[in-house]
């Protein structure tokens, strides 16, 4: 068991934990939760041993002890899957896996035979899918979360940490995950779960601790909450009721089609794919990870140059050669992948926000400073997004916060079409509703928005039709009635046959 | 707010957090070891500290610090740009030859035009080759570089080409008040160009996002490669200009007379705070970086050393502020 005690913690003018306690019980697992930038990475850092915090103690099994570094952390058997990943992008998976605990001969080298059978057994057991030869920074971000834990728990830790180690995954990574998750767990591992998607606290958790501003508000057995109490211990206002869907009647008065795709392909990603979205409207495009869903809006934005069908935007043909023509005709893209695809990590926030207005206004005309300032303050406060100062690198803003940035950053540019790549990955779940409530604004002032996620549930909520894509193809496309999660799992699983009862409508229909 | 967390805002309180601040702002320590190294070249020789030793570091300042403007817009973009050295020298020499000790409005006219024109098409040849080739831009440049030279032997023969007419090297000499060299004139209308550049200017947003994370800035909607060649364009241009400069200091010009500034002009960027990897830095950074590399080399020379010591001890000491500038910064810690 361990116990962390009144941690405090604060960088210059921030203060990120103000006296955080968490008791950490063994053969349980703990949810860690708190809206974004309440304290929650910072906590799980300073038990890794890569923060040491201004005052507080840590007790295992009830003796004092001080984690200097994450070696020492790693001696007392805990070992953490980090949000922002501690893989090296420039190796291999199997060379990050191993990474200082690769098995040895007795002549001390590092054993071969050995190390393919470790790699092997850990990515079967993930379910890991790609080479171990493969580079990391080739693979798609959920793989990258997998080898992530498949890393922290092949150090056979006591106390494992995972710092929202869900966010990018789809939801059979997930299945194989919660399995794992809690054989570990009934070997008797103290596993801190930290997520913003409350049903899996609800799923998978025994115990519950709730951060809010860098303190501990409450916690308890999960049994003990209900979903509106876990919201509003973390926000501490009570979750407006919104009925999903019910706004679909005033936002879907069909305006001009804004995008229409035809027999769409991008070999081997997608293939054929038709979708036509009007103005107002908000379309979902689901599936399991690697489906094409990346592919098919890269493709659509010019990054990725289709093979064959056609795209009309604003009812003009267009084949796109990258994106800045896209951009510049009206259209925006928000990635999830906000390391990669979105951050501009050294630059100050306000910079960042600035950048979808930088990227297409005239480019030498005098740019007034108070302008840009004025630009990103509106949508700091708008979006209500935790920051120190605007002058901050983007850097040190949470990963909650951070996405948000990069939201904020187009809604304010206003484009005709609007793609979202798992765009609210690692947002709270408060701040998601804001966003989705901002999107529909946005949609009814005349945007098309065509959204991507891998949480089912999150389309199933904002999206008014779904597409889901299954091996490059739409195998169906849900909407009203039948939009259900039986409807969404089955196609997902590539079941186009009329299972469902014929409430699932072929792609040609929904557009007809 | 209160007055206890006031005053923990301000960093000159605290002694420690008056050095953390500090380590923070490379040209704040670039000012800061300026200072330093030029009191010490005043303590080894006082009789040192008059208007003509005050007035030439100020003037060698100012062209080392114009000649570095494009050096640190391309690395902000991510590049680097080995051939300031080559261009200055070549647009010191259209400026001699043109000029033939003459001065008059379309002279000068004819030399700017001229070697603007020579320093963008030697930009866009480095951009084009970096973005199309994909080598690095260390390699590339170089390799233009080492051409550019080889053509100015040719136009030249290897003897020096004519002379800056007199009216023009007095505009770059000539002293204020027996100290302020007026090349300073020029330097007050060249610096709020590169500001205007790089800091109020979507271009220059834009240099710094294709520095920081290019991939982001493609999918932004950002020219990346157009932004990169546009870097590569200004920095032939300003390096062009500056070499105009260079030859009314120089009054003539021969071929690679300023071939240093190529290395010379990327130690002032880095010392000032840009990084080799791109997207980080100022020009405050590159003057003050400037300054440092000129009192250095003043210093270097008050010692009176033989020269074979003196460019050891340089590369030594260069070598040390590189490696005080590069080590890597903690990001969320
Ligand atoms: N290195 C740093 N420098 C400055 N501020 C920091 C740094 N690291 C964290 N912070 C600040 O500390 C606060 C807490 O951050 P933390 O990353 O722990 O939040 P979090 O609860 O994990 O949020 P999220 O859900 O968005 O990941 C935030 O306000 C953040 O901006
Ligand atoms: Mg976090």
């Amino acid at each position: 068991m361990i116990e962390m005690r009144d941690i405090t913690k604060h960088y210059g003018a921030v203060q990120a934990l103000k006296g955080a306690s968490i008791t950490i019980p063994a053969g349980k697992i703990t949810a860690l939760l708190g809206s974004n930038g309440s304290g929650k990475s910072t906590l799980v850092k300073v038990l890794a041993g890569l923060v040491s915090p201004n005052s507080g103690s840590i007790l295992i099994n009830g003796q004092p002890v001080v984690i200097r570094s994450g070696n020492d952390a790693q001696a007392r058997g805990i070992s953490t899957a980090f949000q922002d990943l501690s893989l090296l992008p420039m190796m291999t998976v199997s060379d990050n896996l191993l990474l200082g605990n690769e098995p040895r001969t007795p002549f001390g080298m590092v054993d071969r035979e050995k190390s393919r059978q470790i790699v092997k057994d850990l990515m079967d057991r993930f379910k890991i899918r790609c080479s171990p030869q493969d580079y990391v920074q080739s693979l798609p971000s959920s793989t990258q979360s997998m080898l992530e834990i498949a890393k922290a728990v092949h150090r056979n830790p006591r106390v494992l940490l995972l710092d929202e180690a869900t966010a990018a995954l789809h939801m059979d990574e997930i299945t194989v995950l919660f399995d794992i998750l809690r054989d570990l767990r009934d070997q008797g591992l103290s596993i801190v779960f930290v997520t913003h998607r409350m049903h899996e606290v609800f799923e998978l958790c025994d115990e519950a601790v709730i951060l809010r501003g860098g303190e501990t508000v409450k916690s308890g057995p999960v049994t003990e909450f209900t979903l509106d109490d876990l919201v509003y211990y973390m926000t501490g206002q009570r979750m407006a009721h919104h009925a999903p869907g019910q706004d679909v009647s005033e936002t879907s008065r069909q305006g001009q089609a804004v995008l229409e795709v035809k027999n769409l392909s991008l070999p081997p990603r997608v293939k054929d794919v038709s979708m036509t979205a009007h103005a107002g409207e908000i379309i979902g495009i689901g599936g399991l990870e690697g489906q094409g869903q990346s592919d098919f809006m890269r493709a659509i934005l010019g990054a990725k140059h289709k093979t064959g069908g056609s795209i009309r935007f604003l009812g003009e043909e267009v084949a796109f050669r990258q994106p800045a023509q896209a951009v510049k005709a009206g259209m925006g893209l928000i990635s999830g992948e906000r390391n990669r695809e979105a951050m501009f990590p050294d630059r100050t926030i306000a910079e960042n926000i600035f950048a979808g207005n930088a990227a297409v206004g005239p480019r030498f005309r005098f740019l007034p400073k108070k302008f840009v300032r004025k630009f990103s303050e509106d949508a700091v406060k708008t979006y209500r997004i935790k920051i120190g100062s605007l002058k901050d690198a983007a850097s040190t803003l949470s990963g909650g916060n951070q996405q948000k940035l990069v939201i904020a950053r187009w809604i304010a540019v206003g484009p005709k079409l609007l793609l979202l790549d798992d765009p609210t990955k690692g947002v709270d779940i408060h701040s998601r509703l804001e966003i989705h409530q901002i999107l529909r604004e946005s949609a009814q002032k005349g945007m098309a928005v065509i959204i991507s996620a891998s949480d089912m549930d999150e389309l199933l909520e904002i999206a008014q039709r779904v597409y889901v894509f299954y091996e490059g193809r739409v195998s169906g496309v849900l909407q009203g009635d039948s939009m259900t999660q039986e409807n969404m799992v089955s196609l997902m699983m590539g079941f186009t046959n009329e299972k469902a009862d014929g409430l699932l409508m072929k792609s040609k229909e929904a557009q007809a | 707010m209160s007055a206890a967390e006031h005053r923990d805002l301000i960093p000159w309180y605290h002694p420690k957090k008056l050095l953390i601040s500090f380590r923070r702002s490379p040209p704040l320590v670039a000012f800061a070891l300026s200072a330093l190294l030029f009191l010490i070249t005043i303590l080894i020789n006082p009789k040192g500290l008059n208007n003509r030793f005050i007035g030439s570091l100020i003037l060698l300042t100012t062209l080392l610090a114009i000649s570095s403007a494009g050096q640190t817009i391309v690395l902000i973009g991510g590049g680097m740009d080995f051939s300031v050295g080559a261009v200055m020298s070549a647009a010191a020499i259209i400026a001699t030859y043109t000029m033939d000790k003459q001065d008059s409005v379309l002279i000068y006219v004819q030399v700017l035009a001229l070697s603007l024109l020579m320093g963008a098409v030697v930009g866009l040849l480095n951009g084009f080759f970096v973005v199309k080739i994909g080598l690095p831009a260390m390699i590339v440049t170089m390799a233009v570089s080492n051409i550019i030279t080889r053509l100015q032997y040719v136009f030249t023969s290897g003897s020096p080409a004519g002379w800056a007419g007199q009216k023009f090297v007095d505009s770059i000499i000539y002293r204020f008040f027996d100290l302020i060299p007026s090349i300073v004139i020029y330097a007050l209308l060249f610096v709020p160009v590169v500001f205007w550049i790089l800091n109020r200017s979507r271009f220059g947003k834009q240099v710094y996002m294709v520095g920081n994370n290019r991939q982001a800035a493609y999918l932004t909607g950002v020219r990346v490669n157009w932004v990169i060649i546009m870097t590569y364009v200004i920095s032939g241009m300003m390096s062009a200009f500056a070499g105009i400069l260079g030859a009314g200091y120089k009054a003539t010009a021969r071929v690679d007379i300023f071939g240093e500034y190529a290395f010379t002009s990327l130690v002032a960027v880095i010392v000032g705070g840009t990084t080799f990897s791109g997207g980080v830095g100022t020009y405050t950074g590159t003057i003050a970086g400037a300054l440092l590399m000129t009192v250095l080399s003043n210093l270097l020379t008050t010692l009176g050393l033989p020269q074979t010591m003196r460019d050891i001890l340089n590369g030594v000491i260069i070598i040390l502020l590189l490696m005080l500038y590069n080590r890597s910064k903690a990001v969320r810690q």
